[in-house]
């Protein structure tokens, strides 16, 4: 086959001369095929998901007809070999000096042409099935729209290496190139300082212990998602514990019965029961974070940061320095209780806005590091920040009390009330208390809300605390701002607050009811910053 | 181009140029008339489609839907006037301003909202006139910057001449010349 040449011709790409040798239209690896295979797989299986309850029902009258699945089935796989088969031989792509042409798809033909100096981001993905043959799949971003990423299927990992590598220099080169036309003093310097670090060795900034990612799962939340998309299956799911355990001779409802056990036998067993349910939600949290941070190394080369991880599929994102848009700290209330910090270096947010918390998300996460490691990794990225004398000396300013009492009295009150009067009048004060402490309850949130809220700013930075029983800080530099937006309504203006939205390119952030003073101080030096400062926010 | 007279005195915040100060410019004065022309239009159909299904000859309705539908037409008008007078004093209400390097955009009547938008960091415009739009010579400029489409900055109802001027002003900056 032909196509096995220009292969073998990629593979032994040693040095980047070959790149112009590279002009022609290329064809993947036949291993494609693999993964254009379990890619259709895996779309299709997130729609049959919704098929689950109805199989679930009739799977009795299916398992007796099985000349009717069985075939179905059988003409479903071989309908999805040949999809693959034909994706892969539709799929061609060309490298030229300083831009990748894609052509691809069965229907809708495809053609993607990216210039390397678009490219926000590049990715590399190793699945599971193809660490045995040594390829892996190269992912480009651009700060475009999700739908306009690249995508090199089955190439080898060298040769992935050498690409992204080749792609960033690019990036880099043409940054460079703009700098020298438009000369500040400080990026030129910044520019030549880093040309010279080009050839030094990746830096490890920080590893993460098997140990650490039980910690990490144990307080992500995780736990609720799983819940949540269990769900409809509650039902279910309780039925056969139930009907699986009166099998081992255990009966729930005589181990629960207040006839045959005491109150507190009952309440032991009660909180067992949870205690094992619990457990076991835990668990399966923490086996979730080892298999998305599995040996997790950020490493640094120049001014580029790099996340490897993941115990199947293998994820590499790298994020240069200057595509940081905002650094967030983010600590849960069991976080704050075992002084675990998650850190997030947070870039352009075009791409990969639902894939939060994962590995293949492309901001840069460092799970549960402790506080010194988290303020380690924040100083080397921003040096003059000063987020850790703000924590430590609590220099935040405080949003207006008006906060507390704005969410109680326009909010919670009126319903609080109507609620009252309508168990109160209903003749069932058991449900009324039940509804004043609930609101008592929301109170003490509310003020707890209240109390996290703070905001701070120095030259460069604008630093941020939220929170409600965890605390997160956010820091970004002012000149990466977007937009702004003052919103004031009328009673707040009669109090002289007003509420501002900064819109960074990772998102938006908003502090409610601060000082109107403090409000047009922000957006003016804001817009003073990113107007005078000519730096560009990518 | 370099700047070649540069200078790098110090600003305080007292000094800078503040949004509390902006030399508001009021949309096009055929805005907010023709918004509140097609509200009432709407309301008026919607009450008209009701009191047509209410009152036609050809069809037996259901007694729970026959018995609801004049409240509903009822609701519909009153609301419907409400909220068309409460439009259009929002609407009246709406400005820009436009300076060296930044554009804004002020509108709401309880809820007051000042968007800002530095020139230089905007991605591309883009200007987009409906049919009554163009009927009666007014544009919707809008503004995309790397924030999402979330935060697209926009200004409704200008009129024509003055949209397309804003928008050779912002694609002549040169910031954005320097950046695009």
């Amino acid at each position: 086959m032909d196509s096995e040449n220009k292969v073998s011709s990629i593979d032994d790409t040693g040095s980047t001369d070959n790149f112009h040798n590279l002009d022609k239209w290329q064809v993947l690896s036949p291993i494609a095929i693999l993964y254009f295979g379990v890619s259709v797989f895996k779309h299709l299986f997130s729609n049959i998901i919704f098929l689950i309850p109805a199989i679930a029902v009739s799977y009795k009258s299916i398992l007796e007809h099985p000349f009717v699945w069985l075939p179905g089935i059988l003409l479903a796989l071989a309908l999805l070999s040949v999809f693959a088969f034909i994706s892969f031989k539709v799929y061609r792509y060309r490298l030229t000096d300083d831009n990748i042409e894609i052509r691809s798809g069965i229907f809708s033909k495809k053609y993607l042409n990216l210039p390397f100096s678009r490219v926000q981001n590049v990715k590399i993905e190793q699945p599971i099935y193809y660490r045995f043959s040594g390829h892996a799949c190269l992912k480009l971003d651009t700060a475009g729209s999700a739908k306009n990423e690249a995508k090199l299927i089955a190439i080898k990992l060298d040769y992935a290496q050498q690409l992204k590598t080749q792609i960033q220099q690019h990036g880099q080169n043409s940054e460079a190139l703009n700098k020298q036309q438009h000369p500040t003093a400080d990026s030129n310097e910044f520019q030549s300082e880093s040309a010279a670090n080009n050839t030094t060795q990746e830096i490890v900034l920080n590893r993460r212990k098997l140990s650490d990612l039980v910690i990490h799962g144990i307080t992500s939340n995780r736990i609720w998602i799983f819940l949540g998309g269990l769900a409809p299956f509650y039902d279910r799911i309780f039925n056969y514990i139930g009907e699986s355990l009166t099998s081992l001779g255990i009966n729930l409802t005589e181990l629960f019965s207040l006839q045959s056990h005491s109150i507190l036998e009952v309440a032991l067993y009660a909180l067992s029961f949870t205690m094992l349910f619990m457990l076991l939600l835990v668990s399966f949290s923490v086996i979730g974070a080892i298999i998305s941070f599995y040996g997790y190394t950020l490493n640094k080369l120049a001014d580029k940061y790099i996340r490897r991880s993941g115990l199947f599929t293998k994820h590499e994102v790298s994020m240069s320095l200057s595509r940081l848009q905002m650094v967030v700290q983010k600590q849960d209330w069991l976080d704050v209780l075992l002084k675990r910090i998650n850190l997030y270096f947070e870039q352009s947010s075009s791409f990969g806005k639902n894939l939060d918390s994962s590995a293949s998300s492309s901001k840069i996460i460092v799970p549960s590091i402790k506080p010194y490691e988290s303020q380690a990794l924040i100083d080397d990225a921003y040096p003059d920040n000063s987020l850790n004398v703000l924590v430590n000396n609590h220099e935040f300013d405080a949003i207006s009390k008006r906060f507390i009492f704005r969410n109680i009295v326009y909010i919670f009150m009126p319903v609080w009330l109507i609620a009252l009067s309508f168990t109160l009048l209903n003749g069932k004060p058991m449900l009324a208390l039940l509804v004043s402490i609930l609101f008592v309850t929301l109170c003490g949130l509310v003020i707890l809300r209240w109390k996290r809220w703070g905001i701070a700013k120095d030259k460069n930075f604008v630093y941020l605390r939220k929170g409600l029983l965890g605390v997160d800080y956010y820091c970004f530099p002012i000149y990466k701002l977007q937009q702004i937006q003052f919103k004031q309504n009328l009673l707040m203006k009669r109090r002289q607050l007003a509420t501002v939205k900064f819109v960074l390119a990772s998102g938006s952030l908003t502090v409610p009811m601060i000082n109107q003073t403090l409000a047009y101080e922000l957006i003016d030096q804001g817009l003073y910053q990113v107007e005078s400062s000519k730096k560009s926010w990518m | 181009m370099p700047e070649s007279n540069f200078s790098n005195s110090n600003v305080t915040i007292e000094q800078l140029p503040t949004i509390s100060k902006l030399e508001q410019q009021p949309l096009s004065e055929r805005y907010a008339p023709i918004n509140r022309v097609i509200n009432l239009s709407v309301i008026l159909v919607v009450c008209f489609i009701a009191s047509f299904i209410y009152l036609q000859p050809f069809v037996d309705l259901p007694a729970g839907l026959q018995s609801f539908l004049p409240y509903f037409t009822w609701a519909v008008a009153c609301l419907g006037a409400l909220f068309t007078w409460f439009i259009y004093a929002g609407d009246n209400v709406k400005s820009y301003a436009l300076r060296d390097l930044d554009l804004h955009y002020s509108s709401g009547l309880f809820f007051r909202k000042v968007v800002s938008q530095p020139i230089t960091r905007i991605q591309h415009m883009e200007l987009k006139r409906g049919p009554i739009e163009r009927k009666i010579g007014i544009a919707k400029l809008q503004v995309f910057s790397a924030g999402g489409e979330m935060h697209t900055f926009e200004i409704p109802g200008l009129p024509v001449e003055r949209a397309q001027q804003i928008r050779q002003f912002i694609l002549q900056h040169k910031d954005v010349v320097k950046h695009g």
